[in-house]
């Protein structure tokens, strides 16, 4: 009986033991200790154990359940205690982690693309997804491509209306991109869709509204029986997702060699709704782009019988057209190499 | 030109359309309306010349009185008594010598002129359309051209010599003393007017002073002709005058309206002019154009043209109210035949005639319809895509993109290494000192820099644009990183950073030193290869380009890099065997590179991968370089006997070299 009471009394004396050390132990360290003490080889709870040699089996049962209830008791808050540490430690070293995020971050700021480039891009996927093949043309053009197969000979007054850089070599730097119809009529073949943006050249004096050095794109359609009907509806289309909004358009006569009916294109003023303003000088109207039927010379040029393939033609400035997205006042800024100016786009 | 409301009104027999709405009509009918005056109880309204330069009958009252006629469907009035000329022989004769520079010559001598103010109503008219009012006489010639888009001269005919009138070439040298009172030295490809002595009048645009209106004429010849319109727009622009009569000559005139012209004339001045009696009759030199044929105009072709059908009668009354006469030859076609005020080059084929139908109907009335067509996919550009993506790469990279112009000047081409004879050459520059195109970016680019630094201390740009040679155009790409003050290396990041925008673009691009040139700094340029074709140049801009701060700057030949770009990889399986790998590290010679020892290492199947890792700086000046080497094989791992070998080998060759093993 003697050896039962001291067993247990082992026991209970154990547990009091640790319970306070449990509790005392605030660190990782020494709680780790506890366990090893309690729990190892040469722990206090196999030491117990080793007194059971000496006890009657019935006494061996009770104790052992006694033995093992300490010990889960134990090894929980055990766990427990070292569990509260880590979160205090894991607390404690986030804590210390402050970082300032207003700082500003190291690198190159972000880069961005010139507003010619971004308005010509948004067209040419717009085009694109009508189907249209986006084609380029040369830079420094013949002088057959940029008037005479466009139906603009020598002499002819529209000549005067386009002044031209003229090379020593006999070639020209394009007036606008209307050369790439022929080019595309030769290459593509009808029925074709297709836009050509790019830079073209007037010999012009450079002020706020006007620029040696510019951007044209240019879009023509050749098909069986296109109509003015479908030129109608065509630019009303794109222009309205130009605009990303509705847009009312009025075709007048308007006089062009290459295109025959030709029409000048006006916008309802997107400012003041038709009423009248500055922007569209009291009219009601702006002024956006000719266009109109290919004329049969232009076909022909290009190698397509009239008499066969119709198509409409268009040419819209892109530099113009990105004046008015972003609301740029100063044409000369665009080859300007400005970054205060880029850099808002 | 400027167009009086009242005056078409009093073309027009009914006519009470508003001005307001007038303007609207014919700005949406027939030309550009760019704004409206008042003068007086009139208004005037102001047609943009350039929506006039296909319609030589539109700059006269007459010519737009026909217009608003068939506009507001009322009758056309003409002004032009219907009697003819008297036929007696003219006391002027007139020689043509060339019908191809003057289809026509018409002429009357009148005498017992008074020249004197003109009355009232006359002056007011001419000057509410911004013509001068000067006397009776020059006002009715003024007043024709205005109404008909007749010009007339009248010579004062005591001042001519001889009874001839000689329509001529200049000899070269003549000269011609003008009503402006300016003297014209004139050549071969100038046309006269002249009397047997001397010229009297530079054709079709201004008249001699000698032979001017004064106050004592009292003999007059009064000239009303048609001049070829590109003999006078040659004329006009050589000699840089442009008058009322040349401006309206250059759009090709019609012969009719001479004889027009001076019936009109002959009536106005026995009203300005009491007591002004004809002498003699109509001298009258007139080659006859040959007769145009008429077109014939399908009327199922027209409604496919404008995309609607157009009833036959409305084509009929539309094409009748603007003079044309139509005749149905067959059903549904017209013949229809084009008045001589139009047919000077305006209407020639079926598709002006698509014109004249479709602005009178109101293209609004067109009901906008789409098009069908085969959906088809577009054929693509790659190229084009490809310059974008270099775009967006360099935009996310911290580049902003400019444009520059493509013209240079010669210092400028000289400064960066491009020789003047061998660049394309502007014949009329809009200045002296931007007469060559440009065969580099690169002179752009330097001035972005120059220019940008006076406001940024650090910046990234670039540009895409065509290098323009005698053969050819070549997409080049720019880009540039400036620095004011970058730290310890100055320079080096910006170099870096442009060498892995280059990798971006061209994976397996390598670096070889090349010699600089004179606006590189020497240390720092060198050509980008890739394989054994030359991609660009990577440099720093020698000192005496930049003023403060370090430019770096990338130049690739956009048509090389995009034919190097890789094809759709194919997947290779995951090695199945481990790899090992080890580090050696040398000491080379000062300004040994990276890349040098690294190729010297040789190529075996096993080497996997070398990897440059670390630089350690030594005392001396020589370079401590570390590099990983992984090998493995596909069938085995490798043994440590194996990759012991694979070691050593490494370690001879470069010792080999001559660098110092130091692992």
């Amino acid at each position: 009986m003697e050896q039962v009471c001291s067993v247990a009394d082992d026991i209970s004396k154990l547990v009091a033991d640790t319970h306070i050390r449990i509790e005392v132990a605030d660190t990782i360290e020494l709680i780790d200790e506890v366990r090893v003490d309690l729990l190892g080889r040469k722990g206090k709870l196999n030491e117990i154990s080793k007194q059971f040699g000496k006890l009657s089996p019935e006494e061996r049962a009770h104790l052992g359940k006694t033995l093992n209830a300490a010990k889960q008791d134990l090894e929980s808050k055990i766990d427990a205690k070292k569990g509260a540490l880590e979160l205090r430690a894991l607390e404690a070293r986030l804590n210390g982690e402050w970082i300032d995020l207003t700082e500003p971050a190291p690198g190159p700021r972000p880069g961005s693309l010139h507003p010619v480039t971004q308005v010509q891009r948004e067209l040419e996927q717009l085009f694109t997804s009508l189907g249209f093949a986006v084609l380029d043309g040369p830079e420094v053009e013949l002088e057959q491509y940029n008037f005479d197969k466009l139906n603009i000979p020598a002499d002819h007054p529209a000549r005067d209306m386009q002044d031209t850089f003229w090379l020593k070599d006999g070639r020209l730097l394009r007036t606008h991109t209307s050369p790439v119809q022929i080019r595309g009529l030769e290459t593509l073949r009808p029925p074709l869709k297709m836009i050509a943006p790019g830079r073209v050249f007037r010999n012009e004096e450079v002020d706020a509204s006007h620029e040696h050095t510019f951007y044209q794109i240019e879009g023509m359609m050749v098909d069986r029986d296109v109509s003015v009907a479908h030129l109608i509806y065509f630019m009303k289309t794109f222009l309205s997702a130009v605009f990303r909004r509705d847009v009312t358009v009025r075709l007048r006569p308007g006089f062009f060699p290459f295109v025959e009916p030709g029409f000048e294109l006006d916008i309802r003023c997107l400012i003041c709704g038709g009423s009248g303003c500055a922007v569209c000088k009291h009219s009601g109207w702006v002024e956006l782009c000719p266009c109109g039927l290919v004329h049969p010379e232009v076909l022909r040029a290009g190698g397509a019988d009239p008499e066969v393939w119709s198509g409409f033609a268009f040419g819209l400035g892109l530099t113009r057209l990105a004046m008015m997205r972003y609301g740029i006042d100063d044409i000369r800024l665009f080859m300007s190499g400005d970054l205060r100016f880029l850099r808002q786009f | 030109m400027k167009f009086s409301y009242n005056w078409l009104r009093e073309l027009v027999d009914g006519m009470d359309t508003p001005p307001e709405e007038l303007m609207r009509l014919i700005t949406l009918k027939t030309a550009e309306c760019d704004r409206m005056e008042n003068a007086g109880a009139d208004r005037i309204i102001e047609v943009d010349n350039k929506s006039l330069t296909h319609r030589p009958d539109l700059w006269g009252h007459h010519g737009m009185a026909r217009e608003v006629a068939a506009i507001t469907k009322h009758k056309l009035r003409d002004p032009v008594p219907a009697e003819p000329l008297p036929t007696a022989a003219s006391p002027v004769r007139v020689t043509v010598e060339d019908f191809a520079l003057c289809p026509r010559y018409s002429a009357l001598v009148f005498e017992n002129v008074t020249v004197k103010p003109s009355p009232l109503w006359l002056q007011y008219r001419l000057e509410s359309i911004g013509l001068n009012a000067i006397n009776n006489v020059v006002d009715v010639t003024n007043f024709v051209m205005a109404e008909l888009a007749q010009p007339m001269h009248a010579f004062d005919a005591e001042e001519l010599r001889g009874s001839e009138i000689i329509v001529r070439n200049a000899r070269a040298g003549e000269k011609l003393a003008a009503l402006n009172g300016e003297t014209y030295e004139l050549d071969s490809s100038n046309l006269v007017i002249a009397d047997p002595e001397c010229a009297i009048a530079l054709a079709g645009v201004i008249g001699g002073a000698g032979s001017a209106i004064s106050g004592s004429t009292t003999r007059i010849v009064l000239e009303s002709a048609c001049f070829n319109a590109s003999s006078v727009r040659r004329t006009s622009s050589r000699l840089k005058l442009r008058t009322d009569a040349s401006m309206r000559f250059e759009k090709s005139q019609d012969p009719v309206n001479t004889v027009r012209g001076l019936k009109r004339a002959l009536a106005l001045l026995e009203e300005v002019s009491p007591g002004i009696r004809l002498a003699g009759g109509l001298a009258d030199s007139y080659r006859e154009p040959a007769a145009r044929p008429p077109i014939e105009l399908p009327l199922n072709w027209l409604d496919r043209k404008l995309g609607g059908a157009v009833p036959v009668s409305e084509v009929r009354a539309i094409l009748e109210s603007l003079e044309f006469t139509v005749e149905e030859i067959a059903i549904r076609l017209f013949s229809v035949r084009v008045p001589s005020w139009r047919a000077t080059k305006d209407v020639t084929i079926k598709d002006d005639l698509v014109e004249e139908i479709g602005r009178m109907i109101g293209y609004d009335n067109i009901v906008p319809t789409a098009p069908l067509a085969p959906a088809r996919v577009p054929p693509s550009n790659p190229e084009r895509e490809f310059h974008h993506h270099v775009r967006e790469m360099a935009a996310a990279q911290g580049f902003t993109e400019v444009f520059n112009y493509s013209f240079v000047s010669e210092d400028q081409a000289r400064a960066f290494g491009l020789d003047p004879a061998r660049l394309v050459e502007v014949l009329n520059p809009i200045a002296s000192d931007q007469n060559f195109l440009r065969a580099s970016l690169l002179p752009g680019i330097w001035r972005n820099i120059r220019d940008n630094a006076k406001h940024f201390d650090s910046f990234r740009l670039f540009e895409i644009g065509r290098e323009i040679h005698p053969e050819q155009e070549v997409p080049h790409f720019v880009a540039a990183i400036y620095a004011k003050d970058d730290g310890p290396n100055p320079g080096k990041a910006g170099l870096l950073e442009l060498k892995r925008l280059a990798e971006c673009l061209l994976p397996n691009v390598s670096v070889r030193r090349s010699k600089a040139r004179g606006y590189e700094h020497p240390q720092r340029s060198a050509d980008l290869y890739h394989c054994e074709a030359l991609a660009g140049r990577l440099f720093e801009f020698h000192p005496s380009m930049v003023e403060t701060g370090r430019a770096a700057v990338l130049d690739l030949d956009l048509t090389q890099i995009f034919n190097f770009q890789r094809d759709t990889p194919r997947y290779q399986s995951l090695r199945r065997f481990p790899t090992s790998a080890f580090d050696i590290t040398v000491a080379v010679p000062a300004r040994t590179s990276i890349g040098e020892v690294q190729d010297a290492i040789p190529l075996r199947p096993e080497i996997l991968s070398i990897e440059f890792l670390r630089e350690f700086a030594l005392p001396d000046s020589r370079r401590s370089l570390s590099y990983r080497v992984t090998a493995g094989a596909s069938d085995r791992t490798l043994s440590s006997e194996e990759t012991g070998a694979i070691r050593s080998a490494v370690i001879e060759a470069l010792t080999a070299r001559g660098f110092e093993s130091r692992s």
